[in-house]
């Protein structure tokens, strides 16, 4: 079976999207293709690549809009689940492109240099006699220490889409988690206040890095996991603290969400100010009424048990 | 006079764009991946490190130390996609918080028997007293190890080792040795100098000048004068192309750069097979299939182990099951045809539990490429080069540095030599970690006391040779594709040079070998654009890896004996008498000349290595 890839081209200023025909072998990856069509149609075509075994990273491409490691999907997979047999590679989203499928990473390492990663040990601990850390203190984060660098997260991050600049790579938060969740650390507040300033709570929780990950590593959930962390620390002076105890403060009060109040809670009086046109515009439209009186939950008392137990089960 | 001084910049600045825009070899740069101090050839480096796997970066950070050392990390791709990545096991050194009763002395022994005697043992005991402190040191940089109940990292114990000195990260081992030290590297603001390929090592008359190397992003070639050099550019599996495990990028450019500067490439012939890869591409199936109880089976459906290895079986070490395997396909038991005829592994009988939580990757790897379900059928394997022991010539281990002066080596390019004829399985992360911190104290060392003894001129000189190179290898319409001569290279070195050898074999390995060189001349790259030239760099490396294969197969012609990795059919038996040497392979103008250096022996009188 003749497979199509239309692979997305960039050399230096020039775009276009050109058509490559392969046979479709057993076991063929991505970058088998690739690869083959290197070697024996175009050897102008240029991509990344070393391991070819998941570990390393180099190969990840977006494939009919979903970021895969090139060297781990099959061909043959991703015909059947698109039902086509034709493909459109392209270069990670959300980077900028060098070349071809290539991408360029040094702002990517940029942004990761704000949450000063790496362990900052405690005191007690040297480098001659290394550190101490019990194994339930290893399992709160050594899952997030198996990340790749692959990318393949932020290439469908919505938020960094719409501007990564107040934002931080997903899997700079996975860093940022291990960091911050790492018993060895002096200080986690060091590497979270950097990561609150850097972004933290304005990620949209469309859970894409999630679903993205090749190897399974859940990066919205290492966001949850520093969101929480905020508030064990007590770094809860910032807009997304503000917002998630407003919320929680309207829930335990009244078990209902007072839209009215939120941005003056969450922003504080004066950033709320500014926003008194968009008030504006949903009165108009009746869709806030400054004067509705919230009224109490006839559940109240139910609510606030959920509350509580939720509270315990952490 | 400060309109004169502006006056003569100006002009002399409009006449390099006008040279510039004229000889068309300049292009804009993108983006920070190189120093701007780079671009402009201004900079100067005390140290200037080749290579950002385990031992670049480790001795980067040593180097960093002294805030009065400018140093920084040349890659050819981003720090973090090195061949350390993929090591799984763990890192040995004796700490003796798993198992009290382990000494360095066991370490050191266990070492130079596993490497067949091949080992210095100055070297080794060096090694083996200092290991255990490179896992301390990592666990305080934040290395994220495995614990044991009394709150220090757990070691577990690996084959060929006689206690548990591993230290590690599930099987992902090298993946967070890696990150561990780039965080650091980061934090830490140690300079990139990434994608950029290196070219050439300038030395003119014993005198280290600087680095060529090509800006992939813009094709520019960058001159880079530094003090010092350290090489840390990784091994040389990619000589048998797709019968490796290795990654696309273990070329041997180190080796290969030292060669043409008159550093000799130590022990080249011996070469780590792993038996378990797979037919199709040569991708390691893990050691854990064959201590799980997995079958080796020929076309016949018979265990053929019990005529090689009737009592350890299929456990026999990775040597002797290479060449049992190897045997049975040349004798015709295999199945499939050429570099991917391979015999069986079985995996039925073991149930499908263990399978599923035991065997997770290598049941997803067979799957994958294979198309086999190994809890169903057997998945056909074959050999797989996995580690190259021999490289560049160290001649002091305890600054790492080479013939020539400025000069250093570490990591698996280079050979101290700790690993002898065959390495053990938990002593190559040790060994980027403990040599490359080792590196980074032996050259920031050198490059205070003497200085930069370089000649500019010499540096310009070489840039501009390359600059005429990319410009007529990149212009031919005809010719050998690259990959066409990739392709025979490997064929050549697994059939003339690989699991087995032979001289008249190797003698034609090497004369197909050396006709290739001749072909390279005029090969064919297929891309004329600067910008991010990979066909380039796959002809750079190409070059490379057949000079590496010229000395593999020198070696082995010259090694009339068999020795840990190294096996002569003619000559089957270990020759201490004659080769308790290491070869010594230097390249004098075109030239390869092959000489001999006696092993140092220590404490541990040679005996049969028996397991």
């Amino acid at each position: 079976m003749a497979i199509t890839l239309n692979i997305h081209r960039t050399v230096a200023d020039k775009k276009w999207v050109q058509e490559y025909k392969v046979e479709l072998k057993k076991g063929m990856t991505i970058l088998e293709a690739l690869n083959e069509i290197k070697a024996m149609q175009d050897p102008t075509l240029s991509f990344t690549a070393s391991c070819r075994s998941s570990i390393c990273g180099a190969c990840a491409v977006r494939v009919n809009g979903n970021a895969e490691l090139a060297c781990e999907v099959l061909v043959e997979d991703l015909v059947k689940r698109y039902k086509s047999e034709t493909l459109t590679v392209e270069p990670l989203g959300n980077f900028k492109v060098l070349r071809d499928l290539i991408v360029d990473w040094d702002p990517k390492f940029d942004r990761m240099k704000k949450i000063k990663p790496s362990l900052h040990p405690k005191k007690e601990f040297s480098p001659e006699k290394g550190c101490k850390q019990s194994i339930a203190d290893f399992k709160k984060y050594d899952e997030y220490a198996g990340c790749i660098l692959c990318g393949a997260c932020v290439s469908e991050c919505n938020k960094s889409t719409v501007d990564e600049k107040d934002f931080l790579d997903p899997f700079t938060f996975v860093k940022a988690a291990k960091l911050v969740l790492d018993s060895r650390s002096r200080d986690p507040k060091e590497h979270l206040q950097a990561v609150i300033d850097a972004g933290l709570w304005k990620c949209m929780k469309c859970q894409e890095c999630t679903a993205n990950c090749p190897k399974g590593l859940k990066p919205a959930e290492a966001i949850e996991k520093l969101h929480e962390a905020t508030f064990k620390l007590g770094l809860t002076s910032s807009v997304g603290a503000n917002h998630a105890k407003a919320l929680y403060d309207d829930i335990y009060n009244t078990g209902r969400l007072d839209e009215s109040k939120l941005s003056i809670q969450s922003e504080g009086l004066v950033a709320a100010a500014l926003r008194a046109p968009f008030a504006m515009r949903l009165m108009k439209t009746g869709k806030l009424d400054p004067f509705e009186k919230v009224p109490v939950n006839p559940e109240i008392n139910k609510i606030r048990d959920i509350l509580k137990n939720a509270k315990e089960a952490e | 006079m400060a309109e004169q001084i502006s006056r003569r910049t100006f002009i002399k600045a409009g006449v390099a764009v006008g040279a510039a825009v004229a000889a068309g070899t300049y292009f804009e740069w993108q983006g920070n991946n190189i120093p701007a101090a780079v671009q402009k050839g201004t900079a100067l480096y005390d140290v200037l490190i080749i290579g950002s796997g385990g031992a670049g970066m480790r001795a980067a950070l040593e180097a960093a130390k002294d805030k009065n050392i400018k140093v920084a990390i040349m890659t050819k791709l981003i720090p973090t996609r090195s061949a350390t990545t993929m090591a799984q096991g763990g890192m040995n050194g004796c700490t003796g918080v798993t198992d009290s009763k382990d000494t360095p002395e066991s370490h050191a022994f266990d070492t130079v028997k596993g490497g067949d005697y091949l080992c210095d043992q100055d070297a080794v005991e060096y090694f083996a007293e200092n290991a255990g402190k490179i896992i301390y040191e990592m666990d305080y940089y934040g290395y994220p190890y495995h614990r044991q109940e009394d709150g220090s990292f757990h070691q577990r114990k690996m084959g060929g080792s006689s206690h548990a000195r591993a230290a590690y990260y599930a099987d992902e081992s090298g993946l967070a040795t890696v990150h561990t030290l780039f965080e650091q590297c980061l934090e830490q603001n140690v300079e990139m100098i990434s994608e950029c390929q290196m070219l050439e090592i300038v030395v003119k008359d014993e005198k280290l000048s600087g680095v060529i190397a090509v800006d992939m992003r813009s094709g520019n070639i960058v001159s880079v004068p530094a003090k010092t050099v350290i090489v840390a550019t990784g091994g040389y599996g990619r000589a048998y192309w797709i019968r490796t495990t290795n990654p696309y990028s273990s070329t041997g450019d180190g080796i290969a750069a030292c060669l043409n500067i008159g550093v000799p490439f130590k022990d080249p012939e011996m070469v780590q097979f792993h038996p378990t890869g797979l037919a199709i591409n040569g991708v390691l199936l893990s050691e854990s299939s064959r201590s799980e109880g997995a079958y080796l089976l020929n076309k016949n459906g018979e265990r053929f182990m019990k005529k090689y290895a009737p009592d350890k079986m299929e456990l026999a070490t990775r040597d002797i099951v290479a060449r049992s395997i190897e045997t049975e396909i040349s004798e015709g038991r295999g199945i499939g045809e050429g570099l991917n005829a391979a015999v069986y592994l079985d995996f039925r009988h073991i149930p499908k539990e263990i399978i599923k939580e035991r065997l997770g990757q290598v049941y997803d790897l067979s799957l994958r490429f294979e198309g086999v379900d190994i809890t169903e059928k057997p998945v056909p394997i074959r050999c797989s080069c996995h580690y190259s022991m021999g490289g560049i010539d160290v001649i002091d281990y305890k600054t790492c540095a080479t013939k020539v002066p400025g000069v250093f080596a570490a990591g698996e390019c280079s050979c101290v030599s700790i690993h002898g004829a065959n390495r053990l399985g938990a002593n190559s992360l040790s060994e980027v970690l403990m040599f490359g911190k080792t590196a980074g104290i032996g050259a920031p060392a050198y490059a205070k006391k003497v200085g930069y003894v370089g000649d500019k001129e010499a540096l310009n000189a070489a840039l501009a040779k390359w600059n005429k190179t990319f410009e007529e290898v990149t212009a031919r319409t005809s010719g050998p594709r690259v990959v066409e001569l990739r392709d025979k290279m490997a064929a050549s070195m697994w059939f003339k040079a690989g699991v087995y050898r032979e001289e008249n074999q190797l003698q034609e390995g090497l004369k197909e070998i050396d006709d290739l060189i001749k072909e390279y001349k005029i090969c064919y790259v297929g891309d004329a654009s600067r910008n991010y030239n990979t066909a380039f760099m796959n002809y750079i490396e190409l070059g490379n890896l057949l000079l590496v294969s010229k000395a593999i197969i020198m070696g082995a012609i010259a090694r009339k004996e068999s020795r840990g990795g190294h096996s002569r059919k003619d000559f089957p038996k270990r020759d201490d008498k004659n080769f308790l040497k290491h070869t010594i392979i230097s390249k004098v103008g075109d030239e390869f000349k092959t000489e001999y250096r006696d092993v140092v022996i220590t404490k541990f009188k040679p005996a049969e290595r028996t397991y």
